[in-house]
C-alpha cells in the first residue's frame, strides 16, 4: 500500500468516524429477517453501514450473506425488517428500486456480454442517446467517451473500451462489472465475492480499485468469503453466522484465525478460554 | 481492431488487425471470388444484373429474419413456411382460380391478412419458446411440418387470379429490390442504433447476463420471433409476385438458403455476432450461385438442391474456420 494511498485512507476513516457522529448512516439494515419457507436464511440482522466505508460481511457457506446482500440490493423483498438508505425508510421490490436510490451491486457472474465490447457491456441498457421525442438513438462517440472516462477517471485504467469482454483476464472483467455500476452514478456499490477464483495479481488490481472507489466517497459493502483480501481492504468487518450477525470487527483488532473461528462457530470461546 | 497500450487492451501487430478485418469481413472476399468465377465460366448469368437481384429478394428477406434470429442466440427453421403458407392462405381468400375461397378481391385486405398471419405465427414461435419454454430447434420444427402440411392440405394447385396490385408489388423489380433494402438499411440501423438492437446482441451473447442487467428476455424473444414471421410474410408476398401466382411448393427448402446466406454473411450461428451489410453479402452471393446453376449447362436442374446442399456445408466450414481463426488471433493477442 503506497504512502498517498494510505494516507487516503486514514482520512477515509477520520471521515467516516466524523459521519457517525453527525451524518445518518448511508445503509442500514433493522431487524432484518429472510425466510424461504421454514428456513430462515436472515434472522433479526441490524447493522449500519458509514458513509464512503467499505464494509465487508463474511461468512461460510450459509451463513446468510448472500440473502442479505440480495435484501440490500432488492433482489429479495425481507419477510420482516426495514432497510433505510440515508436515514429514510426504503422498500425494494426489484434491483431497480435499490438502483433508484443509488445501489449498485456487482453480482459475482458479473453478468457480461462476451461477444460485446466494454463500452457496450458498460452501458447496456442505458445507452447516452441524442435525438427528438421517440427518434433518439445510441450516441455512440457519448457512449464510447464517457466509458473511457468510467475507466480512465473513476477506475484509473487506460483501456481500450472496444476491446470484446471474452478476451479480458478475470480482473480486466471485474472491473469492466464495476464500470457499468459506475454507470449509474451509484453512492453504494455492493460488490458479490469481487475476488473470487482470481489470480493474485487480479486480486491486487480488483483491491486496488475498491479502495480507489472508496477514497472518492463510494460506500462499498463486499459480500466475501476470502477473509484475508477482506482484512487488508475493509473498514470494518461483521461475521454471519446460520444467518445471525455474530460479530463486527475492525481490521486491526481482529486477526485471520479469530475471524475463522467467529464463521466457522459463531462465537470466540477457544479465545477466552486460552485468556 | 485498434490498438492499446493499457493493462486492459490486446496489443495486435498490424498484420493481426489486418487478419481480424478480413475475418469480420470475409463475405466481401469470397463474393469477389465467387463473382469473378461465375464471370469467367458462367458469364451468361450476368445478362441481367437486375433480374439476380429481383430473385434475391425473397431469399433476402428471409435472410434477414433468419440473421435477427441468430443475433439473438436463436434460429427459425420455420421461415419457408410461414412465407409459403401465409402466402397460400392469402391467395385462397383472393384467388379467383376454381378451388379458392374467393372471400374478397381488394388488394389492401391481402396485404393486412398475408401480414397478419405471419406475425400470428411468429407471435405463436415467441410465446412457446418464451414463455412455455420450448426448445427453438423442436418449436420451429414442428412450426415447418405443421405450416407446410397445412399449406399442402389446403392447395395442391397454383392459385391464380390474384388482384394485380396484390402481386405487382413483388412483380415490379424495382420496387421489390427497393423494398429488400430498404428492409435491410432499418433493421441495420435499428440493431446498431436502439437500445433494442443492442439487447439483441446482448440477448445473443448472453441470456443469463441480459436479463441480469434488466433486458425483459421474454418479451425481446416473441418481439424477434414476431419480426421474423412478418419479414417471412413479406418473403411470401415477393415470391407471390415473382412468379404472379401462388405455387403449390411455394417457401419448401428456403430455410436451408436463408441459413447459408446469414451463416456466409458473417452472423454468427450461436449468436451476439455479426453485421446486417454481411447478410445482404450473403443474400447477394447465393442468389449469384443460384443464377450461375440455372444458367449453367453442366448442371440439370435436379443436381441444384444437392449444390445448395453442399453450399450450406461450405458456409458452416467457413464459420467454424473463421472463428478457429479469430480466437486463435485474438488469444495470441491478448495482455
Amino acid at each position: 500500500m503506497s504512502a498517498e494511498h494510505e494516507a487516503a485512507t486514514e482520512q477515509r476513516h477520520a471521515d467516516s468516524a466524523d459521519a457517525e457522529a453527525g451524518e445518518p448512516p448511508k445503509l442500514q439494515a433493522e431487524n432484518l429477517t429472510k425466510q424461504f419457507g421454514r428456513i430462515v436464511a436472515v434472522d433479526d440482522v441490524s447493522l449500519e453501514i458509514r458513509p464512503a466505508e467499505v464494509f465487508a460481511l463474511v461468512g461460510d457457506n450459509g451463513a446468510g450473506k448472500s440473502t442479505l446482500m440480495n435484501m440490500l440490493s432488492g433482489v429479495h423483498e425481507p419477510t420482516k425488517g426495514q432497510i433505510y438508505k440515508d436515514g429514510q425508510p426504503v422498500n425494494f421490490s426489484n434491483p431497480a428500486d435499490a438502483r433508484a436510490t443509488g445501489i449498485e451491486t456487482v453480482y459475482q457472474d458479473l453478468a457480461l456480454m462476451d461477444d460485446l465490447d466494454i463500452a457496450t457491456n458498460i452501458f447496456m441498457g442505458q445507452f447516452p442517446r441524442n435525438g427528438v421525442g421517440p427518434l433518439r438513438f445510441i450516441d455512440w462517440d457519448e457512449t464510447y467517451e464517457r466509458a473511457e472516462q468510467i475507466m480512465m477517471e473513476q477506475l484509473g485504467r487506460d483501456v481500450d473500451i472496444k476491446t470484446e469482454v471474452e478476451f479480458l483476464s478475470g480482473g480486466q472483467r471485474q472491473l469492466v462489472a464495476i464500470g457499468r455500476a459506475l454507470a449509474f452514478d451509484p453512492d453504494v456499490i455492493i460488490l458479490d465475492e469481487p475476488t473470487s477464483a482470481l489470480s493474485v495479481d487480479a486480486t491486487r488490481l480488483v483491491q486496488d480499485t475498491i479502495e480507489k472507489l472508496a477514497d472518492q466517497g463510494i460506500t462499498i459493502v463486499i459480500v466475501s468469503h476470502n477473509i484475508e483480501s477482506v482484512l487488508k481492504l475493509a473498514d470494518r468487518i461483521g461475521v454471519l453466522f446460520r444467518g445471525s450477525l455474530v460479530n463486527i470487527k475492525q481490521p486491526e483488532e481482529t486477526d485471520l484465525e479469530e475471524l475463522n473461528e467467529l464463521m466457522t462457530t459463531g462465537t470466540l470461546e477457544s479465545k477466552s478460554m486460552d485468556e | 481492431m485498434a490498438t492499446e497500450q493499457g493493462v486492459v487492451g490486446r496489443v495486435f501487430g498490424d498484420r493481426d488487425d489486418v487478419m481480424l478485418t478480413l475475418l469480420d469481413n470475409m463475405i466481401w472476399p469470397i463474393l469477389a471470388v465467387v463473382l469473378l468465377g461465375v464471370l469467367v465460366f458462367v458469364p451468361q448469368t450476368f445478362r441481367s444484373v437486375q433480374l439476380i437481384l429481383w430473385g434475391a429478394v425473397p431469399i433476402g428477406l428471409l435472410v434477414l429474419a433468419e440473421s435477427l434470429c441468430l443475433l439473438s442466440g436463436h434460429f427459425d427453421l420455420s421461415i419457408g413456411s410461414i412465407a409459403g403458407f401465409s402466402a397460400m392462405f392469402t391467395g385462397m381468400i383472393l384467388g379467383t382460380c376454381p378451388s379458392c375461397w374467393a372471400l374478397t378481391t381488394s388488394p389492401w385486405v391481402g396485404f393486412a391478412v398475408i401480414l397478419l398471419v405471419g406475425s400470428l405465427i411468429g407471435l405463436a414461435n415467441g410465446v412457446m419458446i418464451a414463455k412455455v419454454g420450448l426448445n427453438p430447434f423442436l418449436q420451429t420444427l414442428a412450426f415447418l411440418i405443421i405450416f407446410e402440411g397445412a399449406k399442402t392440405a389446403m392447395q395442391t394447385q397454383p392459385v391464380t387470379g390474384l388482384p394485380s396490385l396484390y402481386t405487382q408489388v413483388g412483380g415490379t423489380p424495382r420496387f421489390a429490390i427497393g423494398l429488400m433494402l430498404v428492409a435491410f438499411l432499418i433493421t441495420g440501423l435499428v440493431l446498431r442504433y436502439t437500445s433494442f438492437g443492442q439487447a439483441v446482441y446482448a440477448l445473443g451473447s448472453s441470456e443469463h447476463s441480459a436479463r441480469e442487467v434488466g433486458i425483459d428476455t421474454e418479451r425481446l424473444i416473441i418481439v424477434i420471433y414476431t419480426v421474423s414471421g412478418v419479414l417471412s410474410a413479406i418473403a411470401g408476398l415477393m415470391l407471390t409476385g415473382f412468379v404472379g401466382v401462388v405455387p403449390p411448393l411455394i417457401g419448401e427448402g428456403l430455410v436451408f438458403q436463408a441459413f447459408a446466406g446469414a451463416v456466409i454473411g458473417g452472423i454468427s450461428l450461436f449468436g451476439g455476432r455479426g453485421k446486417i451489410t454481411g447478410a445482404l453479402g450473403g443474400v447477394i452471393l447465393i442468389q449469384v450461385v443460384q443464377s450461375a446453376l440455372n444458367n449453367s449447362q453442366a448442371i440439370g436442374a435436379t443436381q441444384i438442391q444437392m449444390i445448395n446442399g453442399i453450399v450450406l456445408l461450405v458456409a458452416i466450414l467457413l464459420y467454424s474456420t473463421q472463428t478457429k481463426l479469430r480466437a486463435r488471433i485474438l488469444a495470441s493477442g491478448a495482455v
